[in-house]
């Protein structure tokens, strides 16, 4: 019991400014994701109706994607669906983050915050790993563009 | 004397006091915040990359398919815009980066000091985010409602 209680005084506690801080944190980032699955979903919806002419209408404008058509629209279809996915899971983060946060500090309730918290880092990791991947894309097509 | 109660009416002050960056959160914010420091270090790496091309790829490259050369009032526009886009992206990035570091720092010392000013960061970092946001989605409106006037316009 002693040993608890010395264990929550020793802690970090979030004090009036921080709970502040978070509060306009989670109001923006809320405002963010929401905005992204609307978004997300516009673009879905779009793909969904028109994906096939405007892979046509791409395929026709640039030369290089000329194979497009002819690789069959399974590949095109799965790509942009992984990608729908990968994009609605981190507004989701996002989204999880803002309301579990916001529930935390309006219940005081250290789990959601917890939960909060591991919400943020989910979406800072898949973040971190589609940006050293689209840096790595552009480190190499800037080598190829000295190159050629 | 003794019969007098305390108040039991709390102050704003006290309403925070009950959730604490203990184990479990700590490391999830050192988490968060290691990670938010790859992307900022990616996004200004990004950005010296898209000047680097800007400035010295331009000049080789071809446009459409029938290799006409940039010329140089298309390369002057590539440039400015690469500039811009490099330092809307340095200074949105140059928050996340200041989060990662003071949050961590504030984990690490355990001060709160810390913590609130790396907490402050991601608030700013997502508020710059909201505001471009709604001017994007101002001038897509904008844009549809030109262009819905002018199908209108047309149709008369």
């Amino acid at each position: 019991m002693e040993n608890n209680q010395q264990e929550s005084l020793l802690q970090m506690h979030v004090d009036y400014d921080g709970g502040n801080i978070l509060r306009e944190t989670v109001r923006w980032s809320r405002f963010l994701s929401i905005v992204g699955i609307i978004a997300i979903a516009f673009f879905a919806l779009i793909f969904a109706v028109a994906g096939s002419a405007m892979l046509a209408a791409f395929s026709s404008l640039s030369p290089g994607l000329e194979g497009l058509a002819s690789m069959g629209g399974v590949i095109v279809i799965v790509f942009c669906l992984v990608a729908f996915a990968i994009a609605g899971y981190i507004v989701f983060m996002l989204y999880r983050f803002s309301t579990l946060t916001r529930k935390a500090i309006d219940h005081q309730d250290q789990g959601l915050f917890a939960e909060g918290m591991k919400c943020l880092k989910i979406y800072f990791v898949i973040n971190g790993v589609l940006a050293v991947l689209s840096l790595l894309f552009n480190l190499l097509s800037i080598t190829k563009l000295f190159h050629s | 004397m003794e019969d007098q109660q305390i108040p039991s009416a709390s102050s704003p002050l006290d309403n925070f006091f009950n959730i604490s960056f203990d184990d479990a959160v700590r490391s999830q914010v050192r988490g968060a915040a290691s990670w938010a420091k790859i992307c900022a270090l990616c996004a200004f790496i990004g950005a010296g990359v898209g000047l680097i091309v800007a400035f010295f790829g331009v000049s080789g490259a071809t446009v459409g398919t029938e290799n006409i050369r940039v010329n140089s009032f298309a390369r002057v526009g590539m440039i400015l815009g690469a500039l811009i886009s490099a330092a809307i992206s340095v200074f949105i990035n140059y928050w996340l980066y200041r989060f990662a570091t003071s949050t961590t720092k504030g984990m690490d010392a355990m001060d709160s000091v810390k913590t609130n000013e790396g907490l402050n960061s991601l608030r700013t970092y997502f508020r710059i985010l909201g505001v471009i946001l709604i001017i994007v989605l101002s001038l897509f409106a904008l844009g549809v409602l030109i262009g819905l006037l002018s199908l209108g316009m047309g149709g008369r």
